[in-house]
């Protein structure tokens, strides 16, 4: 065990550390305030000494706290309510990492890591007059973040924060079982959430709570900005920071959406639920905020909606939170977090921080710089303020709908989550928009332009484009009307920007940032679009016709009706190919069960053959029973989808449900009514023996006796049975005193299949005590569950008889229903993404260097900047 | 400048009723199988009658099953697609969709199941009731 620190020791120095993390964090925020309300500015002064101070002690009181709370999870102590709840024995290294983060307590105490650790770098790195307050927005914010997980509780029953480190007795105090035994450790913990269990979901939260502690830093700015009155000088240290923000966020963005493809089934990489909105939305405004702050740092323009974005961005990200971690979404997402009782608290903090940064910002408006003369249309400053604006307005959509458990009370009672149709009839049309826009914006950028040589610029791009799309459109067979244009949109996007970019390679490809990152956006339209709405189901020829009289209107049901859903998955038997899509063969070969990462996982091997010759290939869906919610009497499966990727299209697929899976289900219901029967006859205290020999006798209509004259072949259920002739039986074989001893030669082929099977089952008569017997042992086919027995001879006609068992049996117990889509260029939704992480990293560098360069040559600085690496 | 506030004015008037119409058509609420009558992708929440029959029709890959709604209506649903995974385990379900011409036939063009999780019920612990 532990030599310094009994188990339960340790937790109370956890608790510790959050307290004194809490205190120094408020502490550090007073004397960051005091500090930059001195004048004249101080960077040695008692006041920044001590902020350094209390920041130190805030960071190593959150590094040590989270260190603690590892070794509890690594080391299985379950007598606190965080293991117990989220990991279990059998986890492995890095879930048991995962679980760290996989509850609410545990995702704030990595917000708070992550953002003490950036407050130390943004003191390391920001100057007067923004350093000190700057930290002292920092510090206000770790405040509130830590008072989450204080899990301070009144005696009036107001609890301030859930710890993560109370133990059972604490979390549940009148439990019958604890009272009885206070030291009560359960043996188990209940295990990570088996969706957590993917590689992908160790990196997300990370990559996420980096992007939301980052976030903080132009809100700081902004803040700063306002409290200083130097609205100028602010965006050159803010920028770099909202870019870094941003890229870690789209890397969250892009790592969830790529879990949600290939982990769920809802056939998708984006669904509009409200945890993917919560990182979009900050993401949307940072993105906006970049775009007026660069127009700032070039025109001095724009000051007040910089300002705007920088405090709007991190307003969101504690509004998003207070959405998803309140439990004001619990039935509207599928993946909220645990509602803590934080409700208040969260409310307290999106309050505070709205008031700060808006506050100060009505506070400050009349002050802030206009601009003198109004710029031309044509102009960078007015287009690039423009995206910014459009960008606003598709956030504010994406909020109102995220919002509908609130909003939607001002039309309804009760009211319903919205239509996912709303999302997309908003979103496409702006994404449109905005794609022509970045065109000319890039254009002007540059390049001061007329709107005569504006026209003549884009002339040769323009034709590309129509070029390409009428190529692309003809071979994809697009024919409506929006898809075409979205498709142009895209495609314009990627060449009017690819055609300014060019341009830029030549004379400083330092500078192509910007255009890489339009690029990737305009590979994203095109990806999108073409990969939801061109995804179609793959399935066997009677069901695409079946669909295509669907689509007519021709098709209609039992009682005719017409039927207008389309068929989307279709049924396979086990070593029953299938033609689907008129392309592939597919064959279901048979599963497996596997118990890692998750126990009693079945896992189906699917060969594809193409038809066309290509070289087949394997894929391996997943149905496994969900460990978070098991019980003894009942199992909830989930699917995990498996996916080929390609580059011109995926091919996804799932199995939605299997013979096996229904065998699961009726084996533990019968295992429940058994136990139950049990449990009554010990009761009762009858006992009875006769129900036993029916329950194990198989199904009377899977067994029949055959009778076959040599090769003569005979059918019986799916299977043909040929005699064809006897064989000797050896001596070793058979009873003593045997009279007669024989086999038959008999050929079983399974017809559907053609596959085909030899079986030479022996026949004996022996005597004992002077009576007759026969002995006639069955012979099993494995692969299909057929059992074959010679039972008797026929002397007057040379026929035998031979009695199967499990005629049915094969057909009843291995098929799966399946559903495959094609999916065509998702490829290009994340190399879209790629090129926006890419556009956004190269903008950083280069914003980072000028910043520093800039400093140089104007102040003396108090400590070294660096570059920032990752 | 005057005009170009007025249009901006405008502009952000427009913009902003036109969202909340297309909002409030997007959502509705939640009914019950008499209130779906004659209604369009209708949500009705209730849970599954497991006395009536369960039927799945391999040839359609239509599952249908009886549901009784939060007032205790009973109603056949058809759902195009095989029984979801999680079906029995459905603590509620919301069904969306229409009935089938004037039938009493509930056509589920789409349906969400609420599962009990263990993450969302904090005091249960494995077979033991812990009240608090």
């Amino acid at each position: 065990m532990n030599e310094f620190l009994s188990w339960s020791e340790l937790g109370f120095l956890g608790k510790a550390l959050i307290n004194l993390g809490f205190t120094s964090a408020l502490l550090g925020m007073m004397t960051a305030a005091f500090a930059s309300l001195q004048r004249p500015p101080l960077s040695k002064g008692v006041w920044a000494v001590s902020t350094k101070a209390f920041w130190g002690l805030q960071l190593a009181s959150v590094v040590g706290a989270s260190a603690v709370l590892l070794v509890l999870i690594a080391n299985h102590q379950f007598q606190y309510y965080y293991v117990w709840n989220y990991t279990s024995l059998d986890l492995p290294m890095e879930y048991l990492l995962s679980a760290f983060y996989g509850g609410q307590e545990g995702s704030f105490l990595l917000w708070i890591l992550m953002s003490s650790l950036l407050g130390l770098g943004l003191m390391a790195w920001t100057r007067a007059p923004y350093r000190w307050p700057v930290m002292s927005v920092m510090g206000f914010t770790q405040v509130f973040l830590l008072s989450m997980l204080l899990g301070w509780s009144f005696s009036d029953g107001v609890l301030l924060g859930a710890s993560p480190f109370r133990t059972l007795l604490e979390e549940m105090p009148n439990a019958p079982f604890l009272q009885a035994n206070p030291d009560f450790v359960p043996a188990d913990g209940r295990g990570l959430n088996d969706l957590l269990k993917s590689p992908w979901m160790m990196i997300h939260p990370p990559a996420l709570f980096v992007g939301f502690a980052m976030m903080t830093a132009p809100f700081a700015f902004a803040i700063a900005s306002l409290w200083t009155r130097t609205y100028h000088e602010w965006v050159r240290p803010a920028l770099p920071w909202t870019l870094s923000a941003n890229v870690f966020l789209l890397t969250a963005i892009f790592l969830g959406g790529y879990w949600a493809y290939e982990t769920l089934s809802f056939g998708g990489f984006w669904a509009w639920d409200p945890v993917e909105n919560a990182s979009l939305v900050p993401w949307l405004i940072g993105t906006a905020g970049i775009h007026t702050m660069i127009i700032q740092k070039k025109s001095s323009r724009a000051h007040s909606a910089s300002l705007f974005f920088a405090i709007f961005a991190y307003v969101l990200i504690i509004y998003e939170t207070f959405l998803t971690r309140s439990g004001v979404l619990a039935n509207a997402s599928v993946h909220s977090f645990v509602d803590l009782g934080l409700y208040n608290q969260l409310l307290a903090f999106m309050i505070a921080i709205t008031a700060l940064g808006f506050g100060f910002y009505f506070w400050r408006y009349r002050d802030l710089p206009k601009p003198k003369k109004e710029s031309s249309l044509l102009s960078r400053e007015v287009l690039t303020f423009t995206g910014s604006m459009l960008l606003l307005v598709l956030c504010l959509v994406i909020i109102l709908e995220t919002s509908s458990p609130i909003i939607g009370r001002l039309f309804y009672d009760n009211p319903t989550p919205p239509d996912i149709q709303f999302y997309n009839d908003w979103s496409g049309p702006l994404a449109l928009v905005m794609g022509v826009l970045t065109v000319i914006g890039q254009m002007v950028f540059w390049q001061r332009h007329s709107w005569v040589s504006l026209g003549t610029g884009l002339l040769l791009p323009t034709i590309a484009t129509t070029v390409i799309t009428a190529i692309s459109a003809i071979m994809g067979q697009v024919n409506d009307l929006y898809s075409i244009t979205f498709f142009w949109v895209g495609w314009f996007t990627v060449i009017g920007n690819g055609w300014v970019m060019g341009s830029l390679l030549i004379k400083k490809p330092a500078l192509i940032g910007g255009t890489v990152t339009h690029i990737g956006f305009g590979v994203l339209l095109i990806g999108i679009l073409a990969s939801s709405k061109y995804s179609t189901f793959m399935v066997p020829p009677v069901t695409e016709s079946f669909n295509a009289r669907v689509a007519a209107g021709e098709a209609f049901d039992e009682d005719g009706f017409p039927i207008t859903t389309q068929i989307e998955s279709f049924e396979l038997q086990r070593n029953q190919p299938k033609v689907i899509d008129q392309q592939y063969m597919v064959t279901y070969e048979g599963y497996e069960l596997k118990d890692t990462p998750r126990p009693g996982t079945q896992v189906y091997t699917l060969t594809f053959q193409p038809l066309d010759g290509r070289e087949s290939f394997t894929l391996s869906p997943e149905v496994y029973p969900m460990s978070s919610t098991a019980e003894t009497d009942r199992v909830d499966w989930s699917v995990d989808p498996d996916i080929l990727t390609g580059w011109m299209s995926d091919i996804y697929l799932f199995v939605g449900g299997s013979a096996l899976v229904e065998r699961s289900n009726e084996q533990i219901a019968a295992q429940a009514t058994m136990n139950e029967a049990a449990m009554s006859r010990t009761v009762s205290g009858q006992s009875s023996g006769a129900s036993s020999a029916g329950a194990q006798a198989a199904p009377t209509d899977s067994i029949a006796v055959v009778s076959l004259l040599p090769n003569n072949p005979v059918q019986a259920g799916p299977y043909q049975f040929t005699f064809s002739g006897y064989e000797p039986a050896q001596e070793d074989e058979v009873p003593e005193n045997t009279q007669v001893a024989i086999r038959a030669n008999i050929q079983v082929t399974h017809m559907p299949t053609g596959r085909s099977y030899e079986v030479v089952p022996l026949f004996a008569v022996f005597i004992d005590e002077g009576e007759n017997f026969t002995y006639s042992p069955s012979l099993r086919i494995e692969e299909w569950g057929l059992d074959v027995q010679f039972s008797s001879i026929v002397p007057n006609d040379e026929s035998i008889e031979i009695t199967v068992a499990g005629l049915n049996e094969f057909i009843e117990e291995d098929w799966i229903y399946l559903t495959v889509e094609k999916k065509p260029f998702v490829s290009a939704v994340w190399l879209g993404t790629f090129l926006l992480m890419g556009g956004f990293s190269i903008s950083i560098f280069r914003h980072w260097g000028r910043d520093t360069q800039a400093k140089k040559s104007k102040h003396t600085s108090d400590s070294s900047p660096q570059p920032l690496v990752a | 400048m005057k005009i170009k506030v007025l249009l901006g004015v405008a502009a952000i008037i427009v913009f902003t009723s036109l969202v909340f119409y297309n909002f409030g058509n997007s959502i509705s609420t939640y009914v019950d199988f008499e209130g779906a009558q004659g209604m369009k992708g209708a949500h009705v929440v209730g849970t599954w009658d497991d006395t009536q029959e369960v039927y799945f029709n391999r040839e359609t890959m239509q599952f249908s099953f009886w549901m009784t709604d939060e007032t205790g209506n009973k109603r056949k649903i058809l759902y195009p697609r095989p029984k979801p995974n999680n079906f029995e385990q459905a603590t509620q379900i919301v069904v969306i969709g229409e009935y089938r011409g004037d039938t009493d036939v509930f056509v589920a063009n789409d349906m969400l199941m609420k599962c009990p999780s263990k993450y969302n019920d904090p005091n249960a612990f494995e077979m033991q009731e812990a009240s608090s």
